[in-house]
């Protein structure tokens, strides 16, 4: 009992070393920012959308842009993360691994239970993709711009 | 330069750890201070003896046993490995408990990064490599030119307008 009771403290100590270094290693994971846009045909942008905004007008065409939700998160690679999109949609990513400078991830975005979009790709390390939901009830409406943005 | 500054920079004068310009300092006043002199006179002759005495004591030292010893210890080392150091009475449990904390740590590790090639990608470059959209939905992909930044743009017909 003497010995055991001498010896158990290694192992503990081992097991609670070797944990501390995978929380250390989930630390350093993927960090993942969404940002939801409302894009609309006339009206205010957001400041903090200036640097983005020419690109968002030649790409959606229209001409204001307002942040309605923003989350980041870090990640833990090969876990599926869910992101609150306004009007009842996720958008879940699934961060798989790093090749040539980019992340390569699984980016699914659901409306309720309908998949509107699942999509594997490689976006460049710190570089920003866009996801745009038009919901089709007329231009006035506008659109949806999910903006998301992947760090290693 | 005082007595004062010279006698806390001695030591370092006679040990010749002083940089350049101080030590040509401390020699200059010593040169005129007498009391400074024999100061430094007092101390490289303390020096020189204290030198001699520590030699003397390590000429009578016999090292011929040593290297003998240590190279058996070596041999000996080498022979029991990594795994000869490892406690023999390690409990099972704890053996185990570390076996899966190393699973774990390997498991949540980052992925170890493929070869790199040389690309010239742009900051927003993102390659699509495989896309499924819902039936009912119409998705179109754009990429702005400039920055590289890829769109992929859904059109969803409301629950009502696709029945």
């Amino acid at each position: 009992m003497i010995r055991r009771a001498r010896t158990a403290p290694v192992g503990l100590t081992a097991a609670v070393v070797v944990l501390l270094l995978a929380v250390a290693a989930t630390a350093q994971a993927l960090s993942v920012e969404v940002t939801t846009v409302q894009a609309s045909l006339e009206g205010p942008s957001d400041a903090q959308l200036l640097p983005f905004r020419p690109r968002l007008r030649r790409l959606v065409g229209y001409r204001a842009f307002r942040v309605i939700r923003e989350e980041s998160r870090p990640c833990v690679w090969r876990n599926r993360e869910a992101f609150v999109i306004p009007g009842g949609r996720l958008l879940h990513v699934l961060p798989k691994g790093m090749r040539e400078e980019a992340v390569v991830m699984q980016v699914q975005l659901l409306e309720g239970p309908r998949s509107l979009v699942d999509t594997d790709v490689r976006l460049q390390n710190r570089g920003v993709m866009l996801f745009g939901v038009d919901p089709e009830r007329g231009t006035a409406n506008g659109v949806i711009i999910i903006m998301l943005k992947a760090e290693e | 330069m005082t007595c004062a500054e010279a006698e806390r920079l001695l030591d370092s004068f006679v040990d010749a750890e002083l940089p350049g310009p101080m030590l040509l300092e401390v020699a200059r006043h010593a040169g005129s201070c007498s009391t400074c002199d024999r100061a430094v006179r007092d101390m490289t002759a303390l020096r020189s003896s204290l030198e001699q005495m520590v030699r003397g004591e390590l000429e009578g030292i016999d090292l011929s046993g040593v290297w003998p010893a240590v190279e058996q210890r070596i041999v000996r080392s080498d022979r029991r490995g990594v795994w000869g150091r490892v406690p023999r009475r390690l409990p099972m449990w704890g053996a185990a408990a570390a076996a899966i904390a190393a699973g774990a740590l390997l498991w949540f590790r980052t992925p170890p990064p493929e070869p790199v090639r040389v690309t010239h990608a742009r900051p927003n470059q993102a390659v699509i490599e495989r896309l499924v959209s819902s039936q009912g939905s119409r998705v179109g992909i754009m990429k702005d030119r400039k920055y590289g930044t890829t769109l992929i743009m859904v059109s969803a017909p409301g629950e009502d307008a696709g029945q």
